[in-house]
């Protein structure tokens, strides 16, 4: 069995992945929004997801809502292959019946 | 919320499994929880903006009595009252969210406003080609449910969903329905079958919201 992928197998990285997966796959989402949902202060977010760009499992990509800046943050299409196969893992670790 | 160190540290797999299922069932609660909310302020002004138009007409041996144009009244404040919060829940659910669904959602949108002006306009170029004010209380509850069912039923072609689908269904029955009781019987029947349709759908999705919260804390 190969190792869980270390750059989700972490409790914030997850929830992270986890919530960027429900959106469309071409989908985004505001960085506020995002920190809302996963109820976490502004910089423990931009520190995993920094740690997931590294990884080039998410995109950030800043623009403009009139003046306001506004950073959208979606998932690559290697970042949400690497959830669907974490998941997929942690489902045979736990015997299938999960 | 926890600290950086603590979250950077793994679980078990299976908690990390209910983790990762707790937290998508939170997003989706974000979006299902503003339907309850909308549902049930189409029940309130259904269920009395009804029943207030049926007061109104003598005839109808009512126990209260609600003078016919303040009903009118008070049926249009309702029913403007829960468009403005459908509006506002609406545009708050998508708020911060991009994607190919976005455009699905805004003719989504759209279409409410665009079906019940036609409605409207419908009725009153019937009124100005002499359509009598009894027939008019059966005409415009009938056009309005037959549009509202509709957009129902693109809802749940939209976002796959079973409960707009039987939510439709329903409400373009009692609409079609209720003119076969006459004026004014028919806004009983809009008042509690309508009202209580939505009335109904708001319960069920409460219900549903409270036993997976339950599930997901059970783990």
């Amino acid at each position: 069995m190969a190792e869980l992928d270390p750059v989700i197998h972490a409790q914030a990285r997850l929830r992270i992945m986890a919530t960027l997966a429900t959106l469309d796959s071409d989908g985004s989402i505001a960085f506020p929004r995002l920190q809302e949902l996963l109820d976490m202060t502004a910089g423990n977010l931009s520190t995993h997801l920094r740690k997931l760009e590294d990884a080039e499992y998410v995109s950030q990509e800043k623009s403009f809502r009139g003046r306001t800046p506004v950073t959208f943050v979606a998932t690559t299409k290697s970042g949400r292959r690497a959830f669907e196969d974490y998941m997929e893992q942690l489902r045979t670790l736990l015997g299938g019946t999960a | 919320m926890t600290t950086p160190e603590v979250d950077d540290q793994p679980l078990d797999p299976a908690a990390m499994l209910a983790l990762s299922r707790e937290q998508q069932s939170k997003v989706n609660t974000s979006y299902a929880r503003p339907m309850v909310y909308m549902l049930g302020s189409w029940a309130i002004a259904w269920g009395i903006g009804f029943l207030v138009l049926w007061s109104g007409v003598p005839e109808t041996n009512s126990p209260v009595f609600v003078p016919q144009p303040a009903a009118t009244i008070i049926f249009a404040a309702l029913i403007i009252a829960a468009s403005v919060t459908c509006a506002v829940l609406g545009i708050r659910m998508n708020r911060g969210i991009r994607g190919s669904s976005n455009y699905a959602g805004a003719v989504y949108g759209a279409t409410w406003s665009i079906g019940s002006t036609a409605a409207a306009a419908i009725g009153v170029a019937l009124l100005n080609a002499g359509l009598s004010s009894d027939l008019a209380g059966l005409f415009f509850p009938a056009i309005y449910s037959l549009v509202v069912g509709i957009i129902y039923l693109a809802g749940a072609a939209i976002w796959r969903d079973k409960g707009q689908l039987i939510l439709g269904i329903w409400i373009i029955a009692v609409g079609s329905i209720a003119p076969f009781f006459g004026y004014p019987g028919n806004f009983l029947l809009m008042s509690i079958l309508g009202g209580g349709g939505f009335a109904v759908g708001a319960i069920a999705i409460a219900v549903s919201l409270a036993s997976t919260r339950k599930k997901v804390s059970r783990g």
